[in-house]
């Protein structure tokens, strides 16, 4: 066990934990933010995708112990009032089905769009590859992505 | 968790007979059980209750409830669609919410099949149109003035000649306490202005932001983690375990036996309890266990297919019959006979399988995704020894399904642990535990023979199916039934055909799988057609017209997918295409794939999908559903497939157990066919074409006949 500092969603949070727990498992059962899913446990799937000091992380490989001291965002945290353009298109192209891939994916794509506000197909392709979706919404999905720069670049 | 706004009680009771529907008690509806999603009902001022899906709140506006839950198949919209067409509401401006588990008011919610529209289409029509006479008579009874003499429309009655209105809030009230109309009148469907539209869906808001909660999501005062060691060999009986490290965790409550059944066959495990998911998960890892796996071990793939070959020289069962194949065959001057085979699949939904159960001593409640709430209700019943009133189902959206959620396994180990401590128990299942416990879709194997006349005209048709059985996986009755006949086209004009089912039992379970056994049979029979139109030398798509020449649908589907696909033109070099056909619930579906020679490898260009699903109350989901069906095809295709090695599963997770990606996901268009048919299934029928539209395009351009699944697109 050890105290761990975190910042989620620039909330501060003391958590007494073993260092060794997953990032996942503190954010979903210690600091109670349920958006950022379970999928696969072994940085397969992205569901679990957050925000490490501004780089997306698969929450379900990353100690608690090397999150210590640093910011996290989460879904719960990339906007006030479901604002952020990859939302906004989310919404406007329909994007989910079940939805529960879907964090992990906006999480994703927020990093691509800050680093690269103009992305191709293939720049999407790479930098979303790491995230599945079961219920097969990726042409949406890369839809999505292009609507929302649309949107960011006014 | 989220609970729903507590809406005070009226106590209205009544009963309303619907022609051709279960009783309707109308009732006190209770509210603080109820499941976690609701969308923008913020009032907790008083209501009142139309009937058991309509809720009118002087506050909060019109509620409906939806009765299907949603696994990302779009009903949480489409159901109260069918509802707010008949009651004369802006969709908009209604909140949705989903209505409890309970049989007797909805009738049975499981929602398996694509049976959600198709099933509910009628009666939810009736439901609107009844609420909204209820909602006329009580304007016209303030009024005293004629029913006939009033309408509704946007949530408002008008009376016809003076242009008087109320609104439905200010009418519920009186509405609440009227008898519903035995035969309420429905629209003409000309004047539909909600059923044909896709209106943004209310769900999805709260699945960009983090806020839609899934069964995982739930968490209970005081409750319990459980993580559970089970056989890899499903059905291994447990010897011995020896706890002392696990229990050394911390946070770790109890190690206990636990079981549950699949399909007859009773599965043991081992559970670790504690008060995080971590703590259990870690005491698991210290679990040890021995296993009798008795001879199962002996078994593998390898083993499976010869088995399988073997078995094919049985008679079989006869589902289907005309003509005579055996005569025609013997005696045809051209013949073919081919196998086809397909693997065991998963359905590896993103939220792994978990359960909330806190089962007291004369009550008990469940929380989780399901999509079977009434049947979870049912077993909970049992299991706890209660009454099915005392068990309360609060189910959640479900992060996919496909088929999964529809067993009440996991739930009966919550149970049987939280039965065992007195605690609500959250059972939480890996990954891992997902793919390598089952139950899966069955693999198969496919006989195909056919007969040419000198002409090159089908004339015989044989197509027997080597499977294990959904519906017959214990006991001593060694034949299939026709549920594994699924996906086999008999509409075809071939004069003698024959439809054959050979069963295999085997230890390791199977369950439903989105499209069920047309994911598989469809593959070869497909397969084979074309096999079929290129020893008769004729185009595959002209062939298949020739054969449903009297079919007005698939004609009508077959000839809008080559107009959109431009298959008639001539093809560019170092291209291929392929075309298959199924029906699948009822609806027709057309599946034409475009590849392409690169680099010597096959690229997939483009999935294009017909599919005729009568009347569509809502495009946009059937779109997005066969756009979905395409993925899980093709992943069914080329990416995925469990194999057995020493009796157990050996892909364990994403990384071996390969999903498609976005990079590999290639173009999809879907045409949705306009008709006035009755409507039908929406979720599946899109699947089972796909993989053989794929390879019949794959030996379009290599020449090169694909007939065992998963292949490998890299080395075709």
């Amino acid at each position: 066990m050890a105290s761990i500092s975190l910042t989620v969603n620039k909330k501060k949070y003391q958590i007494d934990a073993d260092p060794e727990m997953p990032l996942l498992w503190a954010i979903r059962d210690l600091i109670g933010l349920k958006g950022t899913k379970f999928g696969c446990g072994m940085a397969q799937c992205g569901a679990c995708t957050v925000h490490l000091d501004g780089e997306a992380v698969r929450s379900c490989v990353t100690l608690l112990g090397r999150a210590d001291g640093q910011e996290i965002v989460t879904i719960e945290g990339i906007s006030d009032n479901t604002s952020h353009p990859l939302q906004k298109a989310w919404i406007e192209l329909q994007v989910p089905q079940c939805g529960y891939c879907q964090s992990g994916q906006i999480m994703s794509a927020a990093v691509l769009l800050r680093e690269n506000p103009h992305p191709t197909d293939q720049d999407i392709d790479e930098a979303m590859m790491g995230n599945l979706c079961r219920c097969g919404t990726y042409t949406r999905i890369r839809k999505a992505i292009h609507r929302a720069a649309e949107i960011m670049n006014g | 968790m989220k609970t729903g706004q507590k809406i005070k009680r009226r106590d209205f009771i009544r009963i309303v007979a619907l022609p051709g529907a279960a009783l309707f008690i109308v009732g006190y509806l209770d509210i603080k059980n109820k499941a976690p999603q609701i969308v923008n009902l913020s009032a907790s001022a008083p209501g009142a209750r139309i009937n058991a899906y309509v809720f009118i709140d002087s506050s909060a506006g019109i509620t409906i409830y939806n009765h299907r839950p949603e696994m990302g198949q779009g009903t949480f919209e489409s159901i109260p669609m069918i509802i707010a067409e008949e009651l004369e509401v802006d969709i908009a401006k209604v909140n949705i919410m989903a209505s409890p588990a309970d049989r007797k008011l909805y009738g049975d919610q499981m929602v398996v099949g694509s049976s959600s529209i198709s099933g509910n289409f009628e009666l939810m029509r009736r439901i609107g149109a009844a609420a909204k006479e209820t909602l006329i008579t009580a304007a016209s009874n303030r009024w005293h003035v004629l029913q006939g003499d009033c309408y509704a429309n946007d949530a408002t009655v008008i009376h016809r000649s003076t242009g008087k209105k109320l609104t439905y809030i200010e009418l519920a009230e009186d509405a609440s306490r009227l008898s519903p109309p035995q035969n309420p009148k429905l629209k003409d469907p000309k004047d539909f202005t909600i059923i044909g539209t896709s209106p943004p869906r209310k769900d999805i808001p709260s699945k960009t932001n983090g806020e839609a909660v899934f069964g995982l999501d739930c968490s209970v005062k005081g409750m319990l983690y459980a993580s559970v060691e089970r056989s890899p060999v499903f059905l291994g009986r447990l010897v011995s375990y020896d706890d002392s490290k696990a229990k050394a965790v911390k946070g770790v409550k109890y190690v206990l036996k636990t079981q549950r059944n699949v399909w007859g066959h009773r599965r043991e495990g081992v559970a670790v309890l504690a008060d995080t998911y971590w703590a259990a998960a870690q005491g698991r890892k210290a679990l040890e266990v021995k296993w009798d796996n008795g001879d199962l071990e002996s078994w593998s793939t390898k083993k499976i297919k010869e088995d399988y070959k073997k078995a094919s020289a049985q008679d079989g069962v006869i589902f289907e019959e005309k003509g005579n194949f055996s005569k025609v065959y013997d005696s045809a001057p051209v013949k073919i006979e081919v196998s086809y085979e397909t693997p065991y699949q998963a359905h590896v939904p993103m939220e792994p399988m978990n359960a909330i159960v806190y089962a007291k001593k004369d009550s008990c409640e469940y929380w989780g995704s399901t999509q079977n709430p009434n049947g979870f209700r049912s077993q909970l019943a049992r299991q706890c020894g209660i009454a099915e009133d005392n068990v309360t189902i609060h189910y959640t959206y479900m992060g996919g399904a496909f088929g999964r959620r529809s067993l009440t396994d996991v739930a009966e180990e919550a149970a049987d642990l939280s039965m065992k401590t007195g605690m609500p128990v959250q059972v939480v299942w890996t990954r891992e535990d997902d793919l390598t416990q089952g139950p899966f879709r069955a693999c198969s194997l496919n006989v195909c023979k056919g007969a040419l006349d000198s002409e090159g005209n089908p004339i015989g048709l044989e197509h027997k199916v080597i499977c294990q059985d959904i519906r017959n996986q214990t006991g001593d009755d060694d034949r299939a039934t026709d549920g594994i006949a699924g996906g086999i086209n008999t509409d075809y004009l071939i004069p003698n055909m024959v439809i054959k089912g050979v069963l295999r039992k085997l230890y390791i379970p199977i369950s439903y799988w989105r499209s069920v056994y047309h994911s598989t049979n469809c593959f070869a029979h497909e397969s084979f057609i074309d096999e079929l139109a290129v020893a008769a030398k004729k185009d595959p798509l002209d062939f298949r017209l020739s054969l449903l020449k009297n079919h007005e649908r698939y004609t009508a589907l077959l000839k809008a997918i080559a107009e959109k696909t431009g298959w008639y033109r001539p093809p560019q070099k170092d291209t291929g295409k392929g075309v298959a056909i199924v029906e699948r619930s009822e609806t027709f579906v057309a599946a034409v794939a475009e590849i392409a020679a690169k680099d010597g490898n096959v690229s997939v260009m483009k999935i294009t999908v017909a599919i005729d699903c009568g009347i569509v109350v809502n495009p946009d989901i059937i779109k997005f559903q066969t756009e979905g069906c395409v993925v899980m095809g093709l992943t069914a295709a080329y990416k995925s497939g469990l194999t057995i090695e020493k009796g157990r599963v050996v892909e364990q997770n994403f990384n071996n157990y390969a999903m498609m990606r976005i990079n590999e996901c290639p173009e999809i268009e879907v045409i949705v066919m306009k008709n006035s048919y009755d409507p039908s299934g929406g979720g599946e029928p899109g699947l089972p074409p796909v993989a053989p539209a794929l390879t019949n395009a794959i030996f379009n351009l290599t020449g090169k006949r694909i007939r065992e699944l998963p292949f490998n697109l890299d080395m075709v």
